[in-house]
């Protein structure tokens, strides 16, 4: 059996707004194994971080179960929650919005430290706040600098040491490295990886980036307004895209290459709304290949190769070529 | 550079400085290239290597103080340093056009979408309020948005939509070169497609010559003909898409392809450039890049290597390269 961390299941995120009901998640079930990464794409507005942010009960979830370990936190009450939370950490995007700008890095590192009363002597927690900056690659120079001072892939490694510093088990990383240049952005994935090998880490990794979520995650959910419509391991959902979702998406990366060019699939319009949504495909609207059923019926997510999921009824028809 | 191509653009020797508090920052080094008739040149490079700085100072809208501007740019073979502002004018918008990263921050939230297109053919060419007008709905229907849906104002447009309209009006009065400042980067990737896809239309309908600005060698290898790598403020390598894609020859340019990771092995692991970009206030002796490059020499560390050519129209600021 597989040693599954977190299982999340029929998960519902609905928000009320002025216009009617938005799906901003709407009943995804995925589960994570210890030590692996489950990246999530998407684009804007598909409800990958809001996800992200479910999952670790920062946002309430409407209906549906989180699993930590076997224990269901959306059922934990608040205090119960904030224990649980040390096991379960966040690393955001915009990592200058994400720091006090009135703390030094040092006391910003230290700060959880403090809250959840796990260091009680100050001399301790300042040397595990230095141990913590060794290991994100931070200088000792900088535990009296604030934020502002440093730039975006520093500013990150302070947010990586504030979260490893409760010694966690699992952390969502949403777009960690969006906002930095790729150089950074190379530094910090390594960073990363390395971090979740020496202590045994399970990632969510939420990004818009198709090729850092393919270097960087064993399995890959795409997902499309508040659904995931393919999830598979990262090299097959790469070599066997098959929602035509799926397909557009991996065409449209541009490839940093002069060879291996690939054809295109563009497509046309845009996301829909989220509110109020017809019972039918998501993608319908949008899709190269939607017949009169897809506009009538939700296809589910169904298994077409060990760990490859995809919800098209499409898929059906091409299976039947294949074999 | 070969002398009988005609050149829509050409920049020698560009430098630029903004002198804040008692610092100066040397945001630009020394940047020279041209770009032919029809012809898209890539800027390359991380944020604050002077990229958007050198798009600016063409459309002489570096402001000043506290930015002093050294250096040639010729338009059409003119100077466009010794031109009156009301001549520059009529060049903005009308010969050169700019299209900006944010597309909301360039519209006006309280005006229409088609009012906002057709103050720029009114304010260069002479024509009524209806002429315009008319003229403000087929560029919108040139870049996939229907005629009927200019009456909206920005906000009632998604953001590939706001960037369309901000296209439109960029190319309302067919300007001749167009510079493009990360056009797609604040876009989802399959808008980006969409967006990529309608300017390598309308750059060959119109045959405009066009400078592309990005950080994304991805979108280089798909729009450009030639590309300049630019860092600390100077052209470190440039040549044509073949040259730098397939016979890279700067250590930085080397380290830009190794930071990406690689779709046909995703367990390779990235090689990152160690360290960071030099401070603009503080550059250092010699090759501004020698500090993160791992075959630096101490000749890297005192003099500054120029571009010499590597071969044909390829060339490079390094002095390893030299040496070998």
């Amino acid at each position: 059996m597989a040693d599954v961390l977190l299982e999340v299941k029929h998960v519902k995120k609905y928000f009320h707004t002025p216009k009617g009901l938005l799906h901003a998640v709407d009943d995804v079930s995925f589960s994570i194994e210890r030590g692996k990464t489950l990246g999530v794409v998407g684009e804007s507005g598909c409800g990958k971080s809001t996800t992200g942010r479910v999952v670790l009960r920062l946002l309430e979830p409407t209906e549906g179960s989180i699993l930590m370990e076997g224990q269901n936190i959306a059922g934990l009450s608040e205090s119960q929650m904030r224990s649980k939370r040390r096991e379960m950490q966040m690393i955001f995007q915009d990592p200058l919005a994400s720091l006090d700008p009135r703390k030094t890095v040092g006391q910003i590192i230290e700060e959880p430290l403090r809250i959840h009363n796990i260091i009680s002597g100050t001399k301790e927690r300042q040397n595990r706040v230095l141990e913590l900056m060794e290991t994100v690659g931070l200088a000792r120079r900088y535990y009296s600098t604030y934020p502002h001072e440093l730039d975006g892939g520093r500013r990150q490694r302070i947010g990586i040491a504030r979260a490893l510093s409760m010694n966690p088990k699992f952390i969502v990383c949403d777009e960690p490295v969006s906002a930095l240049d790729v150089s950074i952005q190379a530094q910090i994935l390594n960073l990363l990886e390395d971090l979740q090998k020496q202590m045994g880490l399970t990632y969510m990794f939420i990004t818009h980036d198709l090729s850092v979520v393919h270097h960087f995650s064993d399995n890959i959910a795409v997902m499309y307004l508040g659904r995931i419509i393919e999830m598979a391991p990262s090299d097959e959902l790469f070599a066997h895209p098959t929602h035509p979702y799926t397909q557009a998406l991996l065409s449209a990366i541009p490839v940093p290459s002069l060879e291996n060019r690939r054809e295109r699939i563009i497509l046309k319009g845009e996301i829909t709304s989220p509110i109020n949504l017809p019972k039918a495909c998501r993608f319908a609207s949008r899709c190269l290949y939607a017949t009169e059923r897809c506009f009538g019926e939700e296809p589910e997510l169904t298994e077409i190769a060990p760990g490859h999921q995809v919800a098209c009824f499409r898929q059906d028809k091409a299976d039947a070529k294949t074999v | 550079m070969s002398e009988e191509k005609s050149y829509a653009l050409e920049i020698e020797d560009l430098n630029v400085e903004y002198h804040v508090d008692r610092e100066v920052v040397h945001a630009l080094n020394g940047i020279s290239f041209r770009l032919a008739k029809g012809e898209t040149i890539g800027l390359v490079g991380e944020t604050g290597a002077g990229k958007t700085t050198t798009g600016l100072s063409i459309l002489r809208l570096i402001p000043s103080p506290p930015g002093v501007v050294k250096g040639t740019v010729k338009v059409r073979g003119e100077d466009i340093s010794t031109l009156s502002e009301k001549q520059m004018e009529a060049i903005r918008g009308n010969v050169v056009s700019m299209i900006f990263q944010d597309p909301m921050t360039s519209l006006n939230p309280t005006k229409t979408v088609e009012y906002q297109i057709a103050e720029v053919i009114r304010l260069h060419e002479k024509c009524g309020k209806k002429e315009a007008a008319a003229k403000a709905g087929d560029m919108l229907e040139m870049v996939g948005i229907p005629r009927d849906r200019g009456r909206e104002f920005p906000h009632q447009f998604s953001g590939g939509m706001k960037q369309r309209v901000v296209i439109a009006m960029a190319l309302a009065c067919s300007p001749e070169i167009l510079i493009a400042d990360e056009p797609t980067t604040a876009l989802d990737v399959t808008i980006q497609a969409q967006v990529l896809d309608m300017i390598r239309e309308l750059k060959r309908k119109y045959k405009m010559s066009m400078i592309m600005i990005t950080h994304d060698l991805g979108i280089v290898a798909e729009i450009c003909d030639t590309v300049a790598i630019v860092y600390a403020g100077r052209i470190v390598e440039y040549g044509t898409l073949e040259d730098i894609f397939n016979h890279t020859a700067h250590p930085y340019t080397a380290g830009l392809f190794g930071s990406l990771p690689n779709m046909e092995d995703r367990t390779q692991r990235l090689k990152p450039i160690p360290g960071l970009m030099p401070d603009p206030t503080n550059l250092p002796e010699g090759c501004a890049f020698s500090p993160r490059c791992p075959n630096a020499s101490e000749k890297c560390r005192t003099q500054c290597p120029a571009l010499t050519r590597v071969e044909g129209e390829h060339f490079v600021a390094c002095h390893l390269f030299k040496e070998e």
